[in-house]
């Protein structure tokens, strides 16, 4: 759990903080040393086919596909918090018909559904983030609905309500924060779905766009090379292995820890 | 069982029409056309086109008639691949797809199932933590960063497998590895923590105490409750099957549907995207529901 920790945060810093001590930007054209091999040209990692430096483009990369898992796992933390919170209070059949359109939604092909999004509003970094977050969210609302439905009948919730307190206010001062634990849990969770899901659209084209970078596109330019170059293929390919790997696993602690 | 079939067709029915409406509205909500090119049509050729393929109807008209066409089984013809329609192109990829998908779920379950249960039984032992570990590490490695790596050693390093392309059985090893091996990382881990639950229980206890040799035990006795996580689990395995594939085609250059999805998704070809979208998802509805069968067919409590 430590190292699971301790690399997200090590990645993260590196991500955020190494590329401003690189000479080199990650759209930055070596016209001398293209295709550089590595430690040669001052590139420690060697450059891509056409001579940007690959630590820089790695870095960015990982902080692109880092921010862009963080803005989708927050969207995907506000609709199923919503989702959830509403048809855990509501109860009956409110939250009947909500749970139905949310196993309805489970069966269907996320990714497809993400895909389709693209195509349709053009692909742009702000969309493949609401558009993950839009299909992220099930298992949020699942997971808050459970946790409010168990908070509705406790005896605090009771009295604030024979208080007189508005039911808005009751969810948001006396039940969220009982339940914020167990979603932080499912939010760390839902990052490296997220991270997944960005990567794979990347991969394809259909995600975040050149010159902007991130893992997805970098282990695909990486592929196209490998014959030559493996290191641009195997560094950024370990790079998100390892994020999914630590995020995964702390996650699984934490819910484990929090939730029965 | 029948009363099971029926609940789970009655909620499986409307969510795909519903994914067919939404898909539809989605992709006429999408701005640009298919006709924007290089060069700009003049107005009558694009009216021309426009009326050709029935885009010039009023929105409800277009969505009836195309709703109406699915469950004929017509998608409508592909607007970047001239001369094919959606349906034959459909007809050309999902073979290879099916192919591709089956295999890799084969032997993901062979895996999957295989290693659960050397670990299940020795629980706590070194093969139990080195299965463990490894199932863990395989369901963390995205296929797309799978294929490319297994390119790298068999096929350039080693040179035992080809590259890419669709040439006899040999071209198919690497695809259907790169594909199962996430799905056989999940299932090993549902099917290990279910053995060790069934291990514990008293009817195997029972079984134990009356003399019943291990291997018996294992098979008559554990195995099928063990297996209900992961029964339930095959809808989503499906999904994860089906999606791979997109990917896996892409890399290894496989004439499948998941190509011409991307193809089309990159292309903007409407009909081609929603025919495809359509499809899997009617597959992941039927592969939810087999599931659910097999589970009511696995544990007599879910018979009801």
């Amino acid at each position: 759990m430590r190292i699971a920790g301790w690399t997200i945060i090590a990645v993260a810093l590196a991500a955020l903080l190494l590329p401003l001590l690189l000479p080199w930007n990650y759209d930055q054209i070596d016209w001398s040393g293209v295709r550089a091999a590595p430690f040669s040209h001052g590139h420690l990692l060697g450059t891509d086919s056409v001579g940007r430096d690959l630590l820089a483009r790695t870095l960015i990369g990982t902080r692109v596909t880092l921010m862009v898992a963080g803005a989708a796992a927050a969207v995907a933390l506000v609709l199923g918090t919503l989702w959830g919170a509403i048809a855990g209070w509501a109860g009956g059949r409110v939250d009947e018909a909500m749970m139905r359109i949310v196993d309805a939604l489970y069966a269907l092909p996320f990714m497809f559904v993400v895909i389709l999004l693209m195509v349709v509003f053009g692909r742009s970094i702000v969309l493949v983030f609401l558009g993950i977050g839009a299909v992220e969210w099930l298992t949020m609302a699942r997971v808050v609905r459970g946790q409010v439905l168990a908070l509705r009948h406790r005896p605090f919730v009771l009295a604030a309500e024979a208080a007189g307190a508005p039911p808005a206010a009751i969810l948001l001062r006396h039940v969220l924060p009982n339940v914020a634990g167990v979603a932080l849990a499912y939010l760390l969770l839902t990052v490296p779905q997220v991270v997944m899901v960005e990567s794979f659209l990347s991969f394809l084209g259909l995600g975040v766009q050149e010159p902007l970078t991130s893992l997805g596109i970098l282990v695909h330019d990486g592929a196209e090379d490998m014959d030559v170059a493996p290191l641009a293929l195997l560094v950024p390919g370990a790079v998100l292995v390892g994020l999914i790997l630590a995020m995964t696993s702390l996650g699984e602690r934490l819910r484990d820890r929090l939730a029965r | 069982m029948s009363a099971i079939l029926i609940r789970r067709l009655a909620t499986a029915a409307p969510t795909l029409l519903a994914v067919i409406l939404l898909s539809f509205v989605l992709m006429r909500a999408a701005p640009g056309s298919p006709f924007d090119g290089e060069r700009p049509l003049d107005p009558a050729t694009r009216a021309a086109f426009s009326a050709a393929y029935g885009l010039d109807k009023p929105l409800p008209v277009q969505a009836a008639r195309y709703v109406g066409g699915v469950l004929r089984g017509d998608f409508g013809p592909s607007l970047v691949y001239k001369d094919f329609t959606v349906g034959a192109l459909i007809a050309q990829g999902l073979p290879v797809s099916l192919t591709l998908g089956g295999l890799a779920l084969v032997l993901a379950l062979a895996l999957g199932i295989g290693g659960a249960t050397i670990a299940g039984t020795h629980a706590g032992g070194i093969a139990d933590r080195a299965i463990m570990t490894a199932a863990t590490l395989l369901t963390a490695i995205p296929s797309f960063v799978t294929g490319p790596a297994l390119v790298l050693v068999f096929a350039l390093w080693l040179q035992l497998l080809p590259v890419s392309g669709l040439d006899g059985t040999r071209s198919l090893v690497l695809p259907v590895v790169a594909l199962a091996l996430p799905v056989s990382g999940a299932i090993a881990r549902l099917a290990r923590a279910g053995l060790v639950v069934a291990l514990a229980q008293d009817h195997v206890l029972t079984a134990r105490a009356r003399g019943l040799p291990p291997r018996m035990i294992l098979w008559r006795h554990a195995l099928r409750p063990a297996l209900l996580p992961v029964v339930s689990y095959l809808g989503p395995a499906a999904a994860g099957l089906l999606t791979g594939a997109v990917v896996i085609e892409t890399v290894f250059g496989l004439p499948g549907l998941g190509r011409y999805f991307v193809q089309g998704a990159l292309n903007r070809d409407y009909p081609l995207v929603l025919g495809v979208v359509i499809l899997y998802a009617a597959l992941i509805l039927l592969f939810n529901l087999i599931a659910d069968l097999a589970y009511g067919w696995l544990d007599p409590r879910v018979r009801r």
